[in-house]
């Protein structure tokens, strides 16, 4: 029977995925702590742009680049961290790119793009992923960990690629923009009555001088992306390939759980394989269900050991109240795994009543992560 | 700035932000629920499609962009960024022939899935478009309450930024002046509130503080409610737990053992959390100018409607209590 532990030596990238507030981010890290102790030279990518995993790892500001992590424990340099800076790494995109410093200027100085990079939602997807692909072919790291942006759909960062290069290479650019600027343009806008309508329409919502902007905009960057096609094929193929592991983070709450099973389908039709589970902050049962004690019997029992002076029937229903939320979890989890194929490793992570944001705290997670 | 009580529900669109996973459906469903009971009329609007606030309710997901009613005062409805754009071009393209043929376009498709922040912008679009909308047969407005079940704090604050970002982008024209309505909705106190949610823990809490600043500071929000969800108040101290711990130490092994040891370390649980809840409380009450509420954790094999109704008779206790305290004992 196969472990977590398989899962992370076997691999090369490992990606974090599930909604919001599971635990991904911890899991990821520690992960990837687990890995930097055997030895693999570790990277943990975060994207979220709420600096948890900084909070995680204990360091304050981590930036766009690389950091290794100095830990008691730790060997040196084997963990590195890094946190996607949205803004960053686009105007890296750019740099690197850029087919001449004009356009690179061009494209930096334009209004448009300074919105997009900062603000326009979406974007941060697709720039993990190109990100993850670059230090993949860099080589620096023997494991990648991924941990995915916190979105309610964790689908959105496996499309985001497909999404932009639809959007960059399949004409958009060449049918929305450049005729504007072409001399085809005014015949085509008798020619074509569909697109002649939608561009006097688009003149008046948005004022021709923001759509010039618009449209230089992606006039340089569609130069920015030729041959991106292939890009995206390559990140496909990466997402497949059979040293990636998707690990599934969830906990044992009815919609959390909804949304998992939803992910493991999409994941299995889009041909990409989940390895593993982590069920996150889990309850479980005493009791089997014959031997289940009421309150009024954990509080005769309490009494009668301890004498009168505790609070046995407040200490009883504490128990009771732990127990039912133990049943619920148990019950829900059960269901899960049942529709898991034979080869998906599960794991369960109890519910601990500390913060795991420190190095400890990420290395305590290890004996149930990684239990035999 | 005056205690919210039940003025509360003056404000024509209350947001329900935080991190995810802290509970912001339950809130905002709870909300609902108050509202409701308070005579408003009101729709929870819930963004990206997933249909958690109607199963919450106890509905089947109804259509997008639909409002569905649940009872007497309350509906719900789903809202997604490509459906309300195909909504808005209904309107503005009033050919219908035109209108299918750019809808059916694979252009336009490849656009809409990619075109940046359009989708942002349009889900926005469509929640002011229900938080301002007039019925025609009574001349009043459909809705006296929208409560907006906004996506995860990350996203959330892309959300919220996306009319800014337009406006400043395209300042004239159609799409530069509707913009600057959405501003005017968000930022104005009188209209809107954003209520936070979150857990008294470390990473929810850190994220709350930097919410909290980014729409005071940034986006210039005006702020509702903070809802501390799921906190935990042992009813005993942990000189009970650390007494137990002693008779049970001398204790002779015997069948009920695994139960006394089981009640220890529960209640050295209930303890841990309630010590961690009360620090974080503590953090949130110094940093965050906001009128808090806490609600305790429900204790339940499952979650449902039931709990939904017992957070909203809570929150309608301190609504209509009078404001004295910055935070509110919420009993279940």
């Amino acid at each position: 029977m196969l472990g977590l532990d398989d899962i992370v030596q076997r691999h090369r990238v490992l990606i974090c995925a599930g909604s919001g507030g599971v635990g991904k981010t911890t899991t990821a890290a520690s992960l990837a702590v687990r890995a930097a102790l055997q030895g693999r030279r570790t990277m943990v990518m975060t994207i979220d742009p709420a600096k948890r995993l900084a909070n995680a790892l204990g360091v304050t500001a981590l930036g766009g680049v690389a950091a290794a992590v100095t830990a008691d424990g730790i060997p040196r340099g084997m963990l590195s961290a890094m946190m996607l800076d949205q803004k960053g790494a686009w105007d890296q995109l750019v740099e690197r790119h850029a087919p001449s410093p004009e356009i690179r200027d061009r494209i930096l100085a334009n209004r448009f793009y300074q919105h997009l990079s900062q603000s326009f939602a979406g974007s941060q997807e697709y720039m993990a992923i190109e990100q993850l692909c670059e230090l993949h072919d860099h080589g620096a790291y023997d494991l990648i960990v991924v941990d995915t942006p916190p979105t309610r759909h964790a689908l959105d960062f496996l499309e985001a690629p497909r999404r932009i290069a639809d959007f960059l290479d399949r004409g958009v650019v060449k049918w929305f923009v450049k005729p504007y600027f072409s001399a085809s343009w005014a015949t085509m806008r008798f020619v074509n009555r569909t697109v002649g309508f939608l561009f006097r329409r688009l003149e008046e919502a948005t004022g021709i001088s923001a759509l010039m902007e618009v449209s230089e905009f992606f006039t340089s960057m569609s130069g920015l992306f030729q041959g991106f096609e292939p890009r995206v094929r390559r990140v496909y193929a990466l997402l497949r390939s059979p040293e990636t592991a998707f690990v599934l983070v969830a906990s044992p709450e009815e919609q959390v759980l909804r949304e998992a099973e939803y992910f493991c389908r999409k994941v299995e039709e889009l041909h990409m394989p989940l390895r593993g589970v982590v069920f996150n902050r889990v309850h479980r049962e005493l009791a089997a269900p014959r031997q289940r004690l009421s309150t009024e019997e954990v509080k005769r029992v309490l009494a009668h050991a301890l004498g009168a002076a505790l609070p046995a029937a407040r200490l009883a229903e504490n128990f009771t109240r732990y127990e039912a939320l133990g049943r619920g979890d148990g019950l829900r989890l059960e269901a899960f795994r049942r529709q898991l194929g034979r080869d998906t490793v599960v794991a369960e992570v109890p519910n601990f009543n500390s913060d795991v944001h420190s190095m400890a705290g990420l290395q305590a997670m290890h004996p149930f992560l990684f239990a035999a | 700035m005056k205690p919210l009580s039940a003025a509360l529900f003056d404000r024509r669109l209350l947001i329900v932000a935080g991190k995810g996973g802290v509970g912001k459906t339950t809130i905002a469903c709870a909300l609902g629920l108050v509202a409701a009971q308070f005579g408003k009329r009101t729709l929870i609007a819930e963004v990206d499609g997933a249909g958690r606030a109607a199963h919450l309710l106890g509905m089947a997901l109804g259509e997008i962009g639909k409002p569905q009613a649940l009872r007497d005062n309350l509906s719900v409805m789903s809202v997604e960024g490509t459906v309300a754009l195909a909504e808005y071009l209904e309107i503005v393209v009033p050919v219908k022939r035109v209108l299918e043929a750019v809808l059916s376009s694979r252009v336009y498709q490849y656009f809409v899935a990619a075109a940046p922040g359009l989708k942002e912008l349009m889900t926005v679009g469509k929640i002011w478009y229900e938080a301002e909308r007039v019925d025609p047969n009574t001349g009043r407005r459909a809705w006296d309450v929208v409560i907006l079940d906004a996506p995860a704090t990350g996203h959330s604050l892309q959300y919220l930024g996306m009319p800014h970002a337009a406006h400043e982008v395209f300042r004239t024209g159609i799409v530069g002046r509707e913009s600057q309505r959405l501003v005017d909705l968000l930022t104005d106190r009188t209209r809107t509130a954003v209520n936070l949610v979150t857990t008294a823990e470390e990473m929810p809490v850190n994220e709350t503080l930097e919410m909290y600043k980014r729409l005071r500071d940034e986006l210039h929000m005006p702020l509702g409610y903070l809802f501390i969800n799921r906190t935990h108040r042992a009813p005993f101290s942990t000189a009970d737990a650390d007494r137990l711990e002693q008779r049970l130490a001398g204790l002779p092994e015997a069948r009920t053992r695994p139960v006394l040891d089981e009640a220890l370390r529960r209640a050295r649980e209930e303890l841990g959390w309630t010590a961690i809840n009360h620090a974080y409380i503590e953090r949130l009450a110094t940093q965050v100018d906001m009128p808090a509420v806490e609600i305790p954790f429900a204790f339940v094999e499952e979650f449902g409607l039931e709990q939904v109704r017992g957070i909203a008779a809570s929150i309608e206790a301190v609504l209509l209590r009078p404001a004295r305290r910055t935070i509110h004992h919420a009993r279940p």
